[in-house]
């Protein structure tokens, strides 16, 4: 068995859901109270990739912003994988996961990403249609995600997880 | 920058009472080798350094030891926050963790202030948006229903009058009966058969009227016997024509093939409208019409030498109460109205030629039925297309629904399988992509409109149809744009059902 480790950081911008996804895929619960991140919270849970290889993702829940600050390039240092999130009901909040994934390979070089569409619980009131993701699927793994009844959340972070084996 | 010493002593304590530093001490190895400082409040004593080792390593991880290093408000372990720095000393390295909880909760409620703000201008720009489409939608039902009001109130006025000229004639000639027995027999019986055709003829018109308000109607496709229809306008009419000096003729061409089916009810409507529509407005002269089969059209034709229609009213002839249309009638009331839509319902066309002072003539062509109804489906559907539209999934939590649309699939020839929720859906279409994926919305957890989004963004290209207790216009637009081609709405009717099924395998 062996055994590695692996930063990935949540991106995207605040409220679109990225404490609560990592909350439901790290302790697999779900709070609807909205509290925004200030600085960083660092969890972990480890992925068993195969009988012989054992992958702990340690995730970085970092303060959403539209755009990279100083401070937030200093947090992403070191990371191997990234998880863009955006919230469907929310469109601009698309925009800005893509446009912080170009703005992070300043800091890190070649990362393995996913995009999580967050919110799919409310898909009534999403702003994002179907094609638009279609599209994006070409180049990039997309996981429609809900936080709220977990759908996709795993699936994702293995998906990552199969990324970042060496 | 020295200060004296007793400043010097109080900003330290002072700073060190703030920051509560705790110092944390590492060989190259990751293992601590010494702790200084407050110890207590990172809930050290509690289990051992252990968790706060292993999440400072965490924390650390990717990151060169051997470099200074700050990483503000980190949360840790029990909530607590701390500003963290790694000083590096040859083989070695320090932890510096700085207390920063009441820093991290002003910062918190500024900076969820802030977000809650943006959340709420973004959300208010949506809800008028949203406020302005409700405002628009109402404006065109408001409208929509003014304008079926404005139907309804001219249906009444034209009934009233459509109805009372007929039964005035048979009260006319029941009188007459009455009065004068044996001698005017069969003038009035004659009499009492048109006009009680007539009346037929309109509550027939009047029927097709009120389903058309209600929805498409069905196409019924039957063997069209044409000497029969030929025979029965020429007995309904005849009497009319007489009774006008109109000269009368119905004349046969070539019989339909015997697989070319119609809709023979619907057929015989459409004459007779067009038959009495003629016979009312021409004051002398002739009506012929003409039925018959050719070139892959089943062809009606009538024509008279009647009053004849403007030209600025022909497009206008075929709408339903137009007044003034024809000349010297005050309405032509339903038949033109319902002959366009049941030629076009039938998939057929219709032309009119006019001439005022001349005549007009109106000319149907209706193409044979191809299919109806899911008995007659699967003898009509070729086999070639059978194949390309076979395979379906159903997803429904209430296996009985679900049984009983297995079973109606299965009549179009269609093998269904059966998913409960949205997330096993998604795995059995990635599993074998069905040509048609059919939803219930209400599913439990995540609703079935999440499934249609998640095939549509996923490249499925075959069809989707949705289905939902929720009959409102949000509800079916919400479907519409997760990628569904048709929504219904329960209880399913299946006749509706088995058309749009069918029309998919028509066209695939
Ligand atoms: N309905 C729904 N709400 C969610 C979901 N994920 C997060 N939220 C809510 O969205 C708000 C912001 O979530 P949070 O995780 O703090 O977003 P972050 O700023 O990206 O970390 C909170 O009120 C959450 O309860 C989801 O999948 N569905
Ligand atoms: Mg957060």
């Amino acid at each position: 068995m062996s055994d590695f480790a692996r930063k990935v950081c949540m991106l995207g911008d605040f409220g679109v859901g990225k404490t609560s996804l990592v909350a439901r895929y790290v302790r697999n619960t779900f709070s609807d109270k909205y509290l925004t991140t200030v600085g960083v919270k660092v969890d972990s849970r480890s992925v068993a990739l195969s009988d012989e290889v054992n992958l702990k993702l340690v995730i970085w829940d970092i303060a959403g912003k539209a755009a990279l600050d100083s401070v937030n390039k200093n947090y992403l240092r070191g990371a191997s994988g990234l998880i863009l999130v955006a919230d469907g009901t929310r469109e601009p909040s698309l925009r800005a996961a893509l446009d912080l994934a170009l703005q992070a390979r300043e800091v890190v070089a070649s990362p393995a990403c996913v995009l999580f569409v967050n919110k799919l619980d409310m898909v009534d009131r999403w702003e994002v249609a179907p094609a638009v993701l279609g599209e994006i699927r070409r180049s990039l793994a997309v996981f429609e995600t809900s936080a709220l009844s977990g759908d996709g959340v795993e699936a994702g972070f293995i998906e990552l997880a199969r990324k970042l084996a060496p | 920058m020295t200060m004296p010493d007793p400043v010097e002593r109080y900003l330290d304590e002072f700073l060190r009472a703030r920051a509560r530093p705790l110092l944390l001490t590492f060989d190259a190895n990751w293992q601590l080798v010494d702790v200084h400082g407050d110890t207590s409040i990172r809930g050290l004593d509690a289990d051992g350094p252990h968790t706060l080792v292993q999440q400072l390593q965490d924390l650390f991880l990717g990151l060169p030891c051997d470099q200074p290093q700050d990483l503000p408000f980190v949360e840790l372990a029990g909530g607590i926050h701390a500003h963290v720095h790694l000083i590096p000393e040859s083989d070695r390295f320090h932890l510096l963790l700085l207390d920063a909880s009441d820093e991290h909760a002003r910062t918190q409620v500024q900076q969820q202030l802030g977000n809650d703000a943006t959340l709420a201008v973004f959300e208010k720009t949506r809800s008028l948006a949203r406020l302005r489409q409700i405002r628009n939608e109402l404006e065109q039902q408001r409208a929509r229903l003014e304008e079926a009001n404005a139907l309804k109130n001219a249906l009444f006025a034209t009934l009233s009058h459509e109805f009372r000229t007929p039964l005035t004639s048979i009260f006319g000639y029941l009188h007459l009966l009455e009065r004068y027995g044996e001698s005017a027999r069969d003038q009035a019986l004659s009499a009492l058969r048109r006009n009680a055709s007539y009346l037929f003829a309109l509550a027939e018109n009047l029927l097709e009227y009120g389903r058309s308000e209600a929805g498409e109607t069905l196409l019924t496709p039957t063997v069209l016997d044409l000497s029969v229809l030929v025979t029965d306008l020429e007995a309904m009419f005849c009497p009319l024509a007489a009774e006008k000096r109109l000269e009368l003729s119905v004349e046969a061409g070539p019989v339909p093939p015997s697989d070319a089916l119609f809709d023979v009810v619907k057929l015989r409507q459409i004459a007779i409208n067009l038959l009495s529509n003629a016979l009312r407005y021409t004051p002398a002269g002739y009506v012929c019409v003409y039925l018959g089969w050719e070139r892959d059209r089943l062809r009606i034709e009538v024509r008279d030498s009647g009053l004849g229609i403007d030209a600025e009213y022909q497009a206008k002839v075929f709408k339903p109460f137009n007044r003034g249309a024809q000349h010297g009638a005050c309405s032509a009331g339903l038949g033109l109205s319902i002959v366009k839509r049941l030629v076009e319902r039938m998939s057929g066309l219709i032309e009119l030629e006019s001439t005022p002072g001349k005549g007009s003539a109106f000319r149907v062509a209706l193409p044979p039925l191809v299919a109806a109804g899911p008995p007659q489906v699967a003898p009509v559907v070729p086999e070639g297309s059978h194949r390309s539209f076979s395979s379906a999934l159903v997803v429904d939590d209430d296996p009985d629904v679900a049984a009983l649309l297995e079973v109606l699939l299965g009549d179009f020839g269609m093998r269904a399988r059966i998913a409960t929720n949205v997330a096993e859906a998604i795995a059995m279409v990635a599993a074998e992509v069905p040509d048609l994926v059919l939803v219930d919305v209400e599913l439990p957890g995540l609703s079935g409109n999440a499934a249609v989004y998640q095939l549509r963004s996923q490249g499925y290209k075959g069809r989707i149809v949705t289905v939902s207790a929720n009959a409102t216009e949000s509800a079916r637009s919400a479907a519409i744009t997760a990628g569904a081609d048709h929504y219904l709405t329960k209880p399913l009717d299946f006749v509706q059902f088995a058309r749009v099924v069918q029309g998919f395998a028509a066209v695939t």
